[in-house]
């Protein structure tokens, strides 16, 4: 199987070209910024094709990030692969940002939880809790950094991403402490292709992953008006 | 002057050698920039005549109603969930493939970031995939060659421009040549109407719903002030009108029904004298600069308001040049005419690189002149 994986949910802006039938990652770019995915992802997936000689038809499918992240940067991603998708022809499965960060910690098989932390800002992060054997212990959610510890009960964990050297930082003290801390500013690029490869694409479906609700409020007029006489 | 004057020739002469040589075209246009998800397909002759072979608006007007206004967050969300799907069906509905599409134009801008963001990027990706040139098109500048599509009308021309986010008269003299001769200095007039209905206690979007309630009021109630009326430039302010409505709503409460139609009244008919006004100003001033215009041309979602339309026929047959208004469905956001600006730009040669960055604000007068770098600066609109 061919996939163009795309990632441009946190600080970084990524593609890369895998095919699983020689487990290789023909090419791969990734570019840390903060903001500009916008402007640098599409020129950089030309690039990556054009350097892995693989054509847009020859595809089998596109992966993407679909957060949680930065909304704007997910957008990016999502648009530039479904963009693609429905010019070429293929489908897009998405791939959320803590499962590709906890994806080769999951590989390595040590068997240790694995807790995949994102930078929420405000004293916040997007985590998961998954197993050594890549099931779900804590689905994916936002909450106050302090809240993680809640999830010692399963042991002494393998902490990944981009908070994961912030929460070793404010570990408890009468906590096991972290087996491992891998941070990294985005996930490796060829993992969202692995298992943008593994997955289904019904059961993958590429749309954002906000974890947030869009900060607005309803609004009323501040004025008082007069009781409407029954119509 | 007088350099405007033979730029704008050149630029007319220009176009006139490449009606000559160039062929038909087949353009994809994505629309993004507010509260409408768009696309469209259009095909542009080769003697330069426009027919729209598909016209696909979702309007997000019901994501946005319970906050009494677009909410950017929300609309960019919207965006990125319905656009291919939207695209899709218009290019089933014109029955293209991608491969034929002479190229894929999205509006670039102005707009709200998020959204731009979101067309911008697909247009991009589109066009990767089969090698399809990208058209950047400022979304005003759609709105300012729209009477090509639809009454193939000569230039020079000149456009009142009112919407949620814009109020502009601008001389349309050719392709990329705009010169902008009034805008508002605070709050676009689409966006006032909406303000004063949101605090009058009428639902979003309120525009129709102001007009509406000012059928039954009665204007001269209250007078309020008529903002930059006799000033010698074409621009308009709406916030200070805006503002006086608030007051007299106050000093009324607890506010009748009949208290908001003649609220509303009394706002309406400000803006009409307003409008023009200023028109008189910016339709002298075009005569002045350009000679006369081959028309005045509406567009914009404010333009559907009929007591707007008899203040811009007023000053067309003032200034003795005819009034022209497209089509509601092509007066408000749409597709169709990111298309056709695109197929414009395209007929010159104006194609733009895959960097191409999306802008919050873009000058329409700066659209050929300002170099790429300084185009996201904080210029206004």
């Amino acid at each position: 199987m061919l996939i163009l994986a795309i990632d441009t949910a946190l600080d970084a802006c990524a593609a890369g070209v895998l095919d699983t039938s020689s487990a290789s990652v023909i090419a791969q770019q990734s570019l840390a910024m903060k903001r500009g995915h916008a402007e640098a992802l599409v020129p950089l997936i030309a690039q990556v094709m054009a350097q892995s000689g693989v054509d847009y038809a020859a595809l089998d499918r596109i992966a993407v990030t679909t957060g949680p992240g930065s909304f704007t940067g997910l957008r990016v991603g999502l648009s530039a692969a479904r963009g693609i998708g429905l010019a070429a022809d293929k489908p897009v499965v998405g791939l959320s940002t803590l499962a590709a960060y906890a994806a080769p910690l999951v590989s390595d098989n040590v068997g240790a939880p694995i807790i995949a932390a994102i930078d929420a800002r405000h004293d916040h992060l997007y985590y998961q809790v998954i197993a050594g054997d890549g099931t779900t212990l804590l689905r994916p959610r936002v909450a106050p950094l302090d809240e993680v510890f809640d999830a010692l009960e399963h042991g002494a964990p393998r902490l990944v991403g981009n908070a994961a050297a912030l929460l070793a930082q404010r570990w408890p003290a009468d906590a096991p402490p972290p087996l491992s801390v891998l941070d990294a500013p985005a996930p490796d690029i060829a993992w969202v292709g692995w298992l943008g490869a593994a997955v289904s694409p019904g059961s993958a479906p590429a749309r954002p992953f906000y974890l947030r609700a869009p900060d607005a409020k309803p609004q009323s007029s501040p004025l008082r008006f007069a009781p409407q006489p029954p119509a | 002057m007088l350099r405007r004057a033979s730029k704008a020739q050149v630029c007319r002469q220009t176009q006139g050698l490449n009606l000559a040589i160039d062929t038909a075209s087949l353009v994809l246009g994505i629309e993004t920039t507010c509260d409408e998800t768009a696309a469209a397909v259009i095909e542009r002759g080769s003697d330069g005549r426009g027919r729209i072979l598909s016209n696909i608006v979702h309007s997000q007007i019901e994501d946005h109603a319970p906050y009494g206004g677009v909410v950017p967050e929300i609309a960019a969300r919207a965006h990125v969930d319905l656009l291919d799907g939207v695209i899709a069906r218009a290019m089933r509905q014109a029955d293209v493939g991608f491969v034929q599409l002479s190229g894929v134009a999205a509006a670039a801008g102005p707009g709200l970031i998020g959204g731009v963001i979101v067309g911008l990027t697909t247009a991009k990706a589109i066009t990767l995939v089969h090698g399809t040139p990208l058209i950047a098109v400022n979304h005003l500048e759609a709105h300012a060659l729209t009477p090509r599509l639809t009454h193939a009308l000569p230039f020079p021309y000149c456009l009142f421009l009112a919407s949620g986010g814009h109020t502009q008269i601008v001389a349309v003299l050719g392709v990329g040549d705009y010169v902008r001769l009034g805008t508002t200095v605070d709050d676009a007039m689409g966006e006032a109407f909406d303000k004063v209905a949101k605090m009058l206690g009428l639902p979003y979007p309120g525009g129709p719903q102001v007009e509406r309630a000012a059928e039954t009021g009665d204007p001269e109630r209250f007078a309020f002030p008529r903002p930059m009326l006799g000033r010698p430039d074409a621009n308009f302010s709406l916030s200070g009108l805006k503002t006086a409505v608030r007051n007299e709503a106050s000093r009324l409460e607890p506010l009748e029904r009949q208290d908001v139609c003649d609220l509303c009244a009394g706002f309406q008919a400000a803006v009409l004298e307003t409008i023009i006004d200023r028109l008189d100003v910016g339709l002298t001033q075009f005569a002045e600069r350009f000679g006369p215009p081959q028309a005045l041309v509406a567009a914009g979602g404010v333009a559907s308001n009929q007591a707007i339309r008899g203040a811009l026929q007023t000053a067309a047959d003032r200034a003795g040049t005819e009034f022209i208004i497209p089509p509601p469905k092509l007066c408000t956001d749409n597709g169709a005419m990111i298309a056709w600006a695109g197929a414009e730009r395209l007929a010159l040669g104006l194609t733009d690189p895959l960097e191409t960055a999306p802008r919050a604000r873009w000058l329409l007068d700066a659209n050929v002149t300002t170099p790429a770098k300084f185009a996201n600066t904080r210029a206004g609109f």
